[in-house]
């Protein structure tokens, strides 16, 4: 049994899980008398290390900086200072004395106080872990009799009977040093700690006889394999295909193979060959140029390229086509916004109050920057996880290395949870999550509860990465205010890094939030009747609710003004706004597990760590452990990180990954269909230094990437899903891709990117429908930089299944539903980018065969048969009839009209009155954009 | 026909549009309508309302009365969950209508409806995990991209109304599954659900059109027409230059539903027109009730208009902590809208041809978690089923007696699965779809129907 391994045994006690800057790895407790010797050892090395600061081997006070009476209680022999000299056996020490074990005789009020304020505060609070009935004895201390409460634990006896503040039991209760607080659930209320000090001032007192029996009632064990419980054996497991090493495969040679251009081909012939399926022809030029295009920059080949390639009949014509894609901008955007899937990326935290993250864009225009310079992949994981801990050869590069780190701190989280411990470990987890699915394709985030029920990862795996997380401090911003708890200040970037400041602020914007000032900010307070010295209790309900909304209006306006002052009088951003979300080391801490993800069961301590199925004796070094995860991460030792990126690229390039659960290598995703080939590109993306563009270099110039998608009976017969690529699956363009290509057959686009993000303009939380609305409202921008805000997803993008960001979503969905049909019908964003067509369809000085010509370049990327042009021919006359000449006094007036009236249609008035021959083209042009083949890659 | 064809999705259209007696007549797809026909059953129920309570509902607290839970509360177990403590449900149940099924306070008014329902006590499913139990509960499988129960449902039956979908899940989570919960995988896609957003008035978006891009602003009917036209000539040049690309014809059929649904749908979920009192027995304008009232009554108007499979969501019922505050508020939630909604259909005589249907994806430990929270469970569970074809007012299995596993009338989820397509009239062990060269159920090989709970 290998589950235990990093477990240490001793000082349960100490392991009360806080969470917060004070989580000690081992308590100081251990130092006390009753503690094995070894254990103490331990304990003072950790001690030492963490408050010896001037490395005497000492420890006075001053460096201590706790409780003092702690401090006398480690301070064994007396001589004012915690050091190895505490460690002697207790009689050469000069101990305290020992407290007396006489015990009078309790009175009747004693005993009627004992059984109602203490016994069921101890039962309560305490007997799940110090109680003979307990199923663990924590720290070896019980409080279930005053016997054992004198005894003591690990940490020497727990009470002195009369004497209420060198009572250890008070001194946990009372919360005052917490690397000595108690019970770990949180701590007791006023009263009860009051009547426990009362007690203990008492002297104690236990009334004679047994502790009323408690129930143990057996359940069954549930039958075999659904039982949660069970062994993991590592040797086995790590027998499972995608925690082997990575080989690298050679390719298969067929002899008279003159199919197969490339490794990759050779790889797939074998396949076809062997499922008895043949290759379909190749595309032709212009759907080859159309699906490449597409497919690595997330836009249309323009007519202009279109003639170009179809001109270019030197043999590298392909070559140079993919050359000049890769090294556009455009490629970062397209391959950015994949990553930016697995990233979980957005703008505001989603879940209950939706706050929102006014600098997470610059995480985002670093995927974009590094997906374009070619940043090696693993170096490009590797800034993610620990960007802030690596040496950085300037300011440009110390910036982008902190606001890779962006990457931990934007996931969603509940900001307004009211437990801070709560908060903290599911921040964590989320991290584990994405980190674990999105680089590794490992669910480990399944083990929080218990050993995972699939994959060879123990419980303690995951609390000995969560160690690493909750050493890091998470810097995601925000401020406090209604439906927000939690903050963090954001990392300033370094000065001298050439950055942008941030988005310009819209007029509309800067007036709402200047304006908001104002109504918030309060009148300079009357002198309060009843003075300053009132007691809380004594404020009636209205004075409280008042007192209250005033706080929180001070919250607001002290935010607003914050973020106002970020920005000049013009709405520009100053330097004030040179802020990034990332991470940062923390104090350094292992953690207990917590079985069932309980809070107040903590289990045994685990070193922090990499899951135990890497055997690679991996040392995660100093502070965190975060750096040597991320090392680890991109490592090329590591079997996965490599096997799980190329899935990636495969899937974005043919349809489906070689493994189809693109976000899950373990056992409950599926295998690979073709684990040689895999492995081969893991290898070929290793071997050429991790980059991504020359990997997908090779696979768009492979023979599988040109073939048509025509169908194929017999084919089909076997191989229906194409898992053998004898044919290039159809594919629908993602959401991104079919506004961007919408716009810009309109001629609308604006490749240019926008400094920040309107998210960047705004603090607080996304409460109010029209700030939503405000920020979601259409902007001709990729659709990459368009706001990414969490249960707001921008109606054009979410209609076609753009992600929440709730999780890692490296596949997405694919619907093909009516809410699709109606948003291309009707929606005002289709209706405005139709008529910018016709009207550049018109401009265009050509005859009407021409024009439908151009428009069937602009948006299907070729030409239309001369029944398409009849068609439309046909249908442009026939529409034009059907629309009446514009009236556009009387129009406006209809709309006003219509504007009170609560069934009023969608208001049009951005949309221009047409002539009935505009209204025809653009009708044609929105045809386009609803067809099977624009929204289709082929 | 050659048995290993792949039906095109045009045939399977044809099928949908005139449901099983229109598809023998027309003589079409051959081996998919004797494959569709042996999957008749002489069903009572006609359509289905599934009430998804995702998060997983305490059962111990809600629907499965436990007294000796109640009497052991605070005892720690040994064996299974060595030291975990039981917690007895803070709530009383009471007897419910003539039957006197025992239904817990926090659902009053759903107890008033306790002769309607059928509860099923023996429920269990494979993996206390949300998105895995969420994507098993619809679809059979939570490995595997396979058609959700509302879409091999449609397959079977067809739809009643042309002009609307008929397979419509008021606002799905986007997590837990997502999409794949209301997909269609290998069946046409066709039979995949419409997600249609409900928003509560108050909170709520465009309240006044939970359609997005309902009606165009702009183009007469007879413009669109037109337009929609030229828009499937299009479409078919295409299809034959690409033949045998099946999703054309979805996206071809995609528009035709959107163009006819246009006019019929804004009114089905317009509840302006509800009478008041009808309105507060949904409890809708209600603080706590208003949104899951407005999705139970429109669940009601497309019940009338014939969708065949209309799903309403409400998660929120991952209570690990604060139970004892949480819970109640989220019973609040549902309790007025569901038993209106059984009411009314019980009123105008429909419950008798609907079955409404209540399931979380699994259930709740009897033992705590947190103090005052529970934590998943995987091995016994409750939910329920009213109308068409079940028993009203019936019990049907248990847990033991502290309500940790289904010990009698065990159901996993495929026995519950067959159980509702048996209601509906399919056989599900008939109703097949061939893929990858064999025949797709939705009960993969298994499923038992649960006959003792049959009317």
């Amino acid at each position: 049994m290998t589950t235990t391994r990093r477990a240490s045994r001793s000082t349960v006690l100490g392991t009360a899980l806080r969470i917060g800057a004070t989580l000690l790895v081992l308590s100081p407790v251990a130092l006390t008398a009753a503690a094995p010797q070894q254990d103490r050892t331990r304990a003072l090395e950790q001690m030492l290390r963490r408050f010896d600061k001037n490395l005497d081997g000492k420890i006075d006070p001053d460096e201590y900086q706790r409780a003092p009476r702690s401090f006398r209680r480690f301070d064994r022999n007396g001589d004012g200072f915690i050091s190895r000299e505490d460690l002697k056996p207790a009689d050469e020490a000069a101990a305290p004395a020992r407290p007396t074990t006489e015990q009078r005789p309790p009175t009747e009020e004693e005993v009627e106080f004992f059984e109602t304020r203490v016994r069921p505060v101890l039962a309560e609070a305490c007997y799940s872990c110090h109680a003979e009935t307990s199923p663990r004895i924590r720290a070896r201390l019980k409080v279930d009799s005053v016997a054992a409460l004198l005894e003591g634990g690990v940490s020497g006896p727990a009470l002195v009977p009369g004497d209420v503040d060198g009572s250890a039991l008070i001194e946990a209760v009372r919360y005052e040093d917490l690397t000595f607080a108690m019970p770990p659930s949180g701590k007791l209320d006023d009263d009860q700690i009051r009547d426990l000090e009362r007690w203990v001032a008492m002297g104690a007192p236990w009334p004679e006889g047994p502790e009323p029996s408690m129930t143990m009632v057996s359940v069954r064990d549930s039958a075999g394999g659904e039982s949660l419980e069970r062994e993991i054996d590592m040797e086995e497991a790590r027998e499972f295909w995608s925690f082997q090493p990575v080989t690298r495969p050679k390719a298969p040679r067929i002899d008279g193979d003159r199919w197969s251009w490339t490794e990759v081909d050779r790889f797939l012939r074998a396949a076809m060959d062997e499922e008895g399926v043949r290759p379909v022809g190749d595309a032709d030029r212009l759907t080859w140029l159309r699906r490449v295009t597409f497919d690595l920059t997330g836009l249309a080949p323009t007519p202009e390229e279109q003639k170009a390639f179809e001109r270019d009949r030197s043999s590298d014509a392909h070559e140079k086509v993919v050359d000049r894609l890769l090294a556009s901008t455009a490629f970062g955007e397209r391959f950015g916004r994949h990553w930016l899937d697995v990233a979980r990326f957005a703008e505001s935290s989603g879940m209950d109050s939706n706050v929102l993250y006014p600098h997470a864009w610059r995480y985002r225009d670093f995927v974009v920057d590094a997906m374009n310079e070619d940043m090696p992949f693993n170096e490009f994981l590797k800034k993610q996880l620990a960007g802030d801990l690596l040496e950085a050869s300037g300011p440009n590069e110390r910036a982008e290395n902190l606001v890779a780190t962006g990457y931990l701190a934007l996931g969603p989280k509940s900001h307004n949870s009211r437990d801070p411990r709560e908060f903290s470990l599911n921040l964590v987890d989320e991290q584990i999550d994405a980190m674990s699915q999105g680089m590794l394709g490992l669910t480990v985030s399944c083990a929080r509860c218990h050993d995972h029920k699939f994959d060879p990862i123990p419980i303690e795996d995951y609390y000995a990465l969560a160690g690493i997380f909750l050493s890091t401090e998470t810097h995601f911003g925000t401020y406090p205010g209604p439906g927000n708890n939690h903050t963090a200040e954001l990392l300033p970037l370094p000065d001298g890094a050439d950055l942008p400041n941030g988005p310009r602020l819209t007029p509309e914007i800067q007036r709402t939030l200047e304006q908001l000032v104002q109504r918030l900010e309060p009148e300079p307070a009357p002198p309060m009747s009843g003075g300053s010295g009132m007691q809380r209790g004594q404020m009636s309900a209205d004075e409280r609710a008042a007192a209250r909304r005033e706080r929180l209006q001070g919250q607001q306006v002290a935010m607003l003004k914050d973020l106002l002052s970020r920005f000049d009088e013009d709405g520009r951003a100053l330097d004030g706004n040179r802020l990034t979300m990332g991470a940062a080391d923390g104090t350094t801490r292992d953690i207990a597990v917590l079985r069932r993800g309980e809070l107040n069961q903590p289990g045994e301590v685990v070193e922090r760590g990499i899951p135990e199925v890497f055997d690679h004796a991996i040392e995660i070094g100093e502070g965190s452990g975060r750096l040597g995860l991320a090392s680890w991460v991109a490592s090329e030792e590591n079997p996965l990180t490599a096997r799980v990126w190329v899935n990636r690229i495969w899937l974005h390039l043919f349809g489906s990954g070689i493994v189809r659960t693109p976000d899950n290598f373990g056992s409950g995703g599926q295998r690979p269909d073709h684990p040689e080939l895999l492995d081969w590109l893991a290898a070929e993306l290793m071997d050429s230094g991790w980059s991504t563009k020359s990997l997908i270099r090779e696979l768009v110039l492979s023979h599988a990437y040109r073939l048509d998608s025509e169908h194929s009976t017999s084919n089909h017969r076997v191989d229906p899903d194409v898992v053998t690529l004898w044919r290039m699956p159809d594919r629908r363009l993602e959401a991104e891709a079919i506004r961007d290509a919408i716009l810009q057959a309109a001629g609308e686009l604006d490749r240019s990117r926008p400094e920040g993000s309107r998210v960047g303009m705004v603090e607080g939380v996304l409460q109010r429908e029209q700030l939503a609305e405000l920020l979601t409202s259409e902007q001709p921008v990729r659709s990459v930089y368009l706001p990414n805000l969490r249960g707001a997803t921008i109606d054009a993008l979410g209609v076609f299944d753009a992600p929440d960001a709730a999780t890692v979503e490296g596949d997405r969905e694919e619907t093909s539903v009516a809410t699709q049909a109606l948003f291309m019908m009707n929606n005002e964003v289709v209706l405005q980018a139709s008529d910018a067509m016709a009207t550049r369809l018109l401009a265009f000085d050509g005859t009407e065969r021409e024009r439908i010509t151009l428009a069937y370049r602009l948006a299907l990327g070729r030409d239309p048969s001369s029944s398409e042009t009849t068609g439309i021919s046909r249908f442009l006359k026939q529409y034009e009839e059907l629309t009446p000449q514009p009236e556009p006094a009387p129009a406006r007036q209809r709309r006003g009209r219509r504007r009170t009236r609560p069934s009023a249609r969608p208001d049009s008035s951005r949309l221009t009155p047409s002539s009935p021959e505009h209204a025809a083209w653009a009708a044609f042009a929105q045809s386009l954009f609803q067809t099977a083949e624009f929204r289709t890659l082929y | 026909m050659n048995p290993f064809s792949h039906p095109s999705r045009r045939d399977a259209l044809r099928m949908l549009s005139s449901g099983f007696g229109m598809l023998a007549l027309n003589g079409i797809a051959a081996s998919q309508a004797r494959q569709l026909a042996s999957a008749a059953l002489p069903g009572r129920a006609k359509r289905v309302i599934f009430l998804c309570m995702t998060g997983a509902p305490s059962h111990v607290d809600t629907f499965d009365h436990k007294p000796m839970l109640t009497k052991r509360d605070g005892a720690s177990l040994s064996g299974f969950r060595r030291g975990a403590k039981l917690m007895g449900s803070p709530w009383a149940f009471k007897p419910g209508g003539k039957s006197g099924l025992m239904i817990s306070e926090l659902l009053p008014e759903i107890g008033k409806q306790a002769d309607h329902l059928c509860l099923l006590h023996g429920m269990h499913t494979d993996v206390p995990a949300h998105a895995q139990a969420t994507t098993k509960l619809h679809t059979g499988s939570f490995q595997f991209v396979r058609p959700s129960m509302g879409a091999w449902t449609l397959y079977g039956l067809g739809t009643e109304n042309k002009n609307l979908p008929g397979f419509v899940t008021l606002n799905p989570p986007r997590n837990q599954g997502g999409a794949q919960n209301y997909g269609s995988s290998f069946l046409p896609a066709t039979v995949q659900g419409m997600p249609i957003k409900v928003s509560g008035g108050r909170r709520g978006r465009r309240a006044q059109d939970p359609v997005a891009d309902i009606r165009n602003p702009r183009q007469s009917e007879k413009q669109q027409r037109a337009q929609l036209d030229l828009l499937k000539d299009l479409n078919k040049a295409n299809a034959r230059r690409r033949k045998g690309s099946d999703d054309i014809d979805a996206v071809i059929e995609s528009y035709e539903l959107a163009f006819r649904m246009q006019s019929e749908l804004p009114e089905l979920l317009d509840i302006t027109k509800e009478k008041k009192r009808t309105l507060e027995a949904y409890g809708i304008g209600g603080a706590e009730t208003d949104a899951f009232g407005r999705q139970c009554l429109i669940a009601r108007h497309l019940a009338e208009a014939g969708v065949r499979f209309i799903e309403v969501g409400m998660g929120g019922w991952d209570h690990h902590r604060n139970l004892r505050e949480d819970l109640p508020a989220k019973c609040r939630e549902i309790d007025k809208p569901i038993a209106a909604l059984l009411a009314d259909l019980a009123r105008s005589g429909m419950l008798e041809e609907t079955l409404v249907v209540w399931s979380g994806e699994f259930g709740r430990t009897p033992y705590a978690q947190n103090g005052d929270g529970r934590d998943h469970n995987n091995r016994g569970f409750t939910s329920w089923m009213a109308g068409g074809g079940v028993k009203g007012g019936f019990s049907y299995g248990a847990t033991d007696e502290n309500g940790i596993e289904a010990v009698e009338g065990r159901l996993s989820i495929h026995d519950w699965h067959a159980t509702i397509l048996h209601v509906m009239g399919l056989d599900h062990e008939a109703l097949t779809y061939p893929y990858a060269g064999r025949n797709f159920r939705l009960t993969d090989v298994h499923g038992e129907v649960a006959r003792d709970i049959l009317a």
